[in-house]
């Protein structure tokens, strides 16, 4: 075996250039997936995580029907005792949810009116770190209103400038209320910034005549991984209410999550076939021009199996050798994109698409794992080609021809 | 008569090549018995058939008719893995040129068939370093083939063939590539092995050297044995 | 020069497993690089298609500032006298006058902000997918009718169907409240959902009278014969419109998230094709190298015959040529069968309607078929193969006869 190794890592070194051009083949191969797969990742998450602070959270709770018809006639109470207990120690908030129209002197825009208490949402939605004007809501009684910077210029409005907010209320009458705009918000997609404002919840519940009712609870767990375990945990102990996770409520997140999945693999194949024309072709080369070698090998006692043993060996220390640099050459590019990837020149497009157009790359182990695995397993696989070959060279033709 | 004192029998060998339509006959029922001990040269032309018989004798390639024992043991009958066992511990190679594995030391080239025999790494080091001081080597074991000269490889590969103490040496054209001098020391070497380890070897040449040294010459021509003198 | 080309062709097949494989190889990479690029062009084709047919159009006249700020009163006065100037003008398909509002829409039991979009029933049948895509019911019937049709998601929040009343609430030009019951004579579906849940239509004339715009509108949608001209035909449409307080803008200006999708994609794309090329050519390299390492005995024959470096050179590059030639053509024809066979069928993966719903990917791309965009792949391959291919033709040079001979 020791042997086998000696002799398989030195053939490899008989041809520097051609071994290195190789394995630049096979380094550039495992780069490309694994920045692919890095950019992918990035761009998923951060759609992903985008979804669940655009006021999913990782679990949302609402009355039945809400989710087919988001009005205030699907409505619900505050959380009982049962459901506070195991919402205890989760970082969760209620609101107030319904569609509404905003008007300014000049303007009527349609618009989802989020009656929020501003605490809970700190940790758990985008709102409370995203006005950049004014201030963000003091408390559930706060009489102040918070609008998105496009929605404000839309409106003709500002800071300090009074719109009335009009919505339905149970009695299906139109209800309506003033308030003064206290803060304005930014957010990295123009949707986000049209669609919300967002007022204190009991001020909301007080126009709507809804009592302490609410649209919805949103809640994040810790682990997004512990999901299932909690969602079952929460749908025992309301059975009444509909509970679902963020993949049911934005089912796009997971549709995407999938076709990217499903992408990712297709390329590491077409990477993969890439590589191993080449490496199948070298691998032959080598074996070819070893003929008188590799027939004295036979004629020393070396039996097939440890032949094709040993080209099995230089094939595994070439894609080796390859992911080795490949893997650094990735490491490499995620240091140098820590700061994120800006496309913001093409900032509408991803918003089109529902994508943030500063991405993050992430590389998941599951990934690099794949790629290496896929890479190695598969080579070896190619190998075996060259390798049978070499077993065939009968040893006398192999030592006498010149 | 006990086998053991012919260690090579062959019986109505036969091997024939195909060459696209035509069949090529390149032995035509050879019959011979090489005894223990023995020195023995094949000469003849080109394509007279000596290195065909070599060739089959040391399980390199099979006969097309007829029967071939090595220690009583059918080559003829044996398959692939078999024969590079019957190989690897009983007979021992020197090749007129690229003897050696160029990737390998001199002492690892020595090594390579006791590490095929499964021997551990201390034991190999102190034979083959042994061996490498008999055949007058002593000092350039680190050296690879390609820092060797013509005469220095072949020792080597001389010094692989005996190293695991065959029953057989078969040596096809050793002298083919070295001037006469390095020859001649070369041949007094394996006549030395022959002497005092009591080595069966086997030639084909046509250098009248080797056949000078040797002990028993068979003259080969158009693959029938047309003469056999012992001198 | 037949002789040369004899020797390479045979030279070729000296190796006949390794010129396959790198053949193989090259195949390989073309056929892939037709197929995808034929279907991201065919798929860029049908977004921007998709995308201008439902409202925007190859172009629009607007006011100023209207793009930013759709406001009541930034109008096109006489809007539709114009309209039926700029059709005369050669290469547009159709021009459509539109009204625009916000309102609010009430059914019995609900109500929602919505867009209102007063339409030419006679033109814009030609510009927009809407009227195509009614579900139930049918499409305006007059540019004076009473009516509405409203997108499905909408229609599904106000819990109406065809034939029921809604009531719209707006504020008209001169700032007096707009208002009026209309029936329901269809609903559409666009596949886009903000359309779906948002949009409503009504008569043009209709639309003027109940928000008092006279003979005014917002927007002159407009639609090119041919997009690839559609510069020319802008030219003559600015020239037609004299008043420097409207703009014409082309649907770049107009949808700017659509091309740069498109650019954004390129950019993933074209990082993905690369990749492919680099290690495809790297793969072959080895076999350009060797192809003249092993016979370096044979050049140095032929150097000293009397053979010029120059002529070796030659003949190493005409085999990298056809070993090149032979595999883009054979990944040409492959590629070309595959993107031809999902011309005719179609093409569609899982998860695609959904996402592309987003951006106007109904349900199954069609490749483009185009001269450019088949040999857009094979031709990058071609000119990388080339410059690899220099690299050991280079190296004969170095050679001196003697020295090659002795070599084995």
């Amino acid at each position: 075996m020791k042997l086998l190794i000696i002799l398989a890592w030195r053939n490899l070194w008989r041809y520097p250039r051609r071994t290195s051009i190789i394995l630049i083949a096979i380094a550039i191969g495992i780069w490309s997936m694994l920045s692919m797969s890095a950019f992918i990742r990035g761009m998923m998450e951060q759609h992903v995580n985008d979804t669940i602070s655009n006021f999913v959270g990782h679990i949302s709770i609402h009355a039945p029907g809400y989710r087919d018809d988001p009005v205030i006639d699907h409505s619900m109470p505050q959380p009982n005792e049962h459901l506070l207990h195991l919402l205890n120690e989760k970082v969760w908030a209620a609101r107030v949810r319904v569609p509404a129209v905003v008007s300014s002197e000049r303007e009527t825009m349609g618009v989802t009116l989020l009656g929020i208490a501003p605490a809970q949402e700190q940790a758990l939605s985008f709102i409370a770190d995203a006005v950049t004007d004014g201030r963000y809501l003091n408390n559930v009684e706060d009489k102040g209103i918070i609008l998105g910077r496009k929605l404000v210029e839309r409106l003709e409005t500002g800071l300090g400038k009074r719109v009335v907010l009009g919505s339905q209320n149970h009695s299906n009458e139109i209800v309506e209320r003033g308030f003064r705009v206290v803060g304005i918000f930014d957010s990295k997609t123009e949707n986000i910034e049209t669609q919300f404002v967002f007022v204190g919840r009991h001020i909301a519940q007080k126009m709507l005549q809804m009592q302490d009712n609410i649209s919805e609870l949103a809640l994040l767990s810790k682990d997004r991984n512990e999901l299932e375990n909690l969602l079952q945990k929460l749908r025992a102990t309301s059975p009444d209410l509909d509970i679902q996770t963020w993949q049911t409520i934005a089912p796009l997140a997971r549709v995407i999550v999938n076709v990217f999945e499903g992408f990712l693999f297709i390329w590491y194949f077409v990477v993969f076939i890439a590589i191993a024309f080449g490496l199948v072709n070298t691998l032959l080369m080598a074996v070819f021009e070893r003929t008188r070698e590799i027939g004295l090998f036979q004629a020393l006692g070396m039996k097939p199996h440890w032949i094709v043993g040993q080209v099995l060996f230089e094939s595994l220390f070439l894609l080796a050798i390859g992911l080795v640099v490949g893997n650094l050459m990735t490491w490499v590019t995620l240091i140098l994109t820590a700061e994120g990837l800006d496309f913001s020149r093409y900032a509408a497009g991803y918003e089109m698409a529902g994508l943030s157009s500063l991405i993050y790359m992430v590389l998941n182990m599951s990934d690099i794992l794949t790629a290496n695995m896929l890479i190695i397993g598969l080579g070896l696989l190619a190998s075996l080609y060259p390798a049978w070959r070499a077993t065939r060279y009968v040893p006398v033709e192999a030592i006498t021809r010149t | 008569m006990n086998m053991k004192q012919f260690p090579v029998i062959c019986r109505h060998l036969g091997k024939s090549y195909q060459q696209g339509k035509i069949t090529i006959p390149a032995l035509v029922d050879i019959n011979l018995e090489i005894h223990k001990g023995d020195f023995v040269c094949f000469s003849g032309p080109s394509g007279s058939g000596k290195t065909t018989l070599l060739n089959l004798i040391g399980g390199l390639d099979t006969p097309s008719s007829g029967e071939i024992s090595l220690d009583a043991q059918r080559l003829d009958k044996m398959n692939k893995s078999a024969l590079a066992n019957l190989r690897l511990h009983k007979i021992g190679f020197v090749f007129q040129a690229y003897n050696l594995i160029p990737v390998l030391s001199a002492q690892e080239n020595v090594e390579f068939v006791m590490q095929l025999q499964g021997l551990n790494s201390a034991r190999r080091a102190i034979k083959a370093r042994a061996i490498l001081k008999e055949v007058g080597l002593e000092g350039l074991e680190k050296r690879r083939p390609g820092d060797l000269s013509g005469g220095q490889q072949q020792r080597v590969a001389v010094a692989r063939a005996i190293v695991s103490a065959p029953s057989l040496i078969l040596a096809d054209e050793p002298t083919a590539n070295l001037d006469s001098h390095t020859a001649e020391t070369l041949m007094q070497l394996l006549h030395t092995m022959n002497e005092e380890h009591g080595i069966t070897f086997l030639f084909s040449t046509h250098d009248k050297l080797v056949m000078d040294y040797s002990k028993r010459l068979i003259k080969l021509r158009d693959g029938r044995i047309q003469s056999d003198e012992t001198q | 020069m037949a002789i040369i080309l004899r020797l390479a062709w045979r030279n070729i097949w000296r190796h006949p497993r390794r010129s396959g494989l790198t053949i193989a190889a090259i195949a390989f990479a073309a056929a892939l690089l037709v197929f995808m690029i034929t279907l991201q062009f065919g798929s860029y084709d049908m977004i921007i298609d998709n995308n201008l047919k439902v409202l925007t159009g190859h172009f629009q006249v607007q006011h100023l500032g209207y793009l930013e700020k759709p406001k009541m009163r930034s109008t096109i006065t006489d809007a539709q006298k114009m309209a039926e100037e700029l059709r005369k003008i050669n290469g547009i398909v159709d021009i459509a006058t539109r009204a625009n509002a916000f309102a609010l829409l009430a059914s019995e039991k609900r109500t929602y902000g919505v867009q209102v979009l007063g339409v030419e029933i006679m033109h814009e049948a030609k510009l927009s997918t809407i009227p195509g895509r009614i579900q139930s019911g049918r499409f305006l019937s007059d540019d004076t009718a009473q009516e509405i049709i409203i997108g499905d998601a909408l229609a599904r929040n106000l819990k109406v169907q065809v034939g029921d009343d809604l009531t719209l609430l707006g504020s008209g030009y001169d700032g007096s409240i707009a208002a009026a019951v209309l029936p329901i004579v269809g609903i559409f579906n666009t596949g886009m959902p903000e359309i779906d849940r948002g949009l409503i239509e009504i008569p043009l004339t209709s639309f003027q009278e109940i928000f008092s715009l006279e003979e005014s509108a917002h927007l002159l949608v407009g639609m090119a014969k041919n997009l690839d001209h559609l510069e020319t035909v802008l030219t003559q449409v600015r020239a037609k419109i004299p008043d420097s307080s409207l703009v014409v803008l082309d649907w770049n200006h107009l949808n700017p998230g659509l091309f740069q999708l498109i650019q954004a994609d390129m950019i993933n794309s074209w990082f993905m094709y690369s990749c492919l090329i680099l290690i495809v050519t790297f793969s072959i390299l080895n076999t350009f190298l060797m192809a003249v390492l092993e016979r370096t005995r044979e050049f140095g024959v032929m150097l000293a015959l009397g053979t010029k470096p120059l002529s070796i050179g030659q003949l190493i590059m005409l085999e990298t040529l056809l070993l090149t030639l032979l595999g883009l053509g054979i990944g040409l024809v492959i590629g070309g069968s595959v993107t031809l066979y999902f011309y005719v069928y179609g093409f569609s993966y899982p998860g695609m309607e959904e996402i592309g719903a987003q951006f106007g990917l109904i349900d199954v791309i069609t490749p483009q078929l185009s001269l450019f965009a088949f040999m857009l792949g094979p031709t990058i391959i071609f000119f990388f193969t080339m410059i690899v291919g220099l690299y050991p033709a280079l190296r004969i040079r170095k050679l001196k006869p003697v020295d090659a001979m002795k070599s084995v």
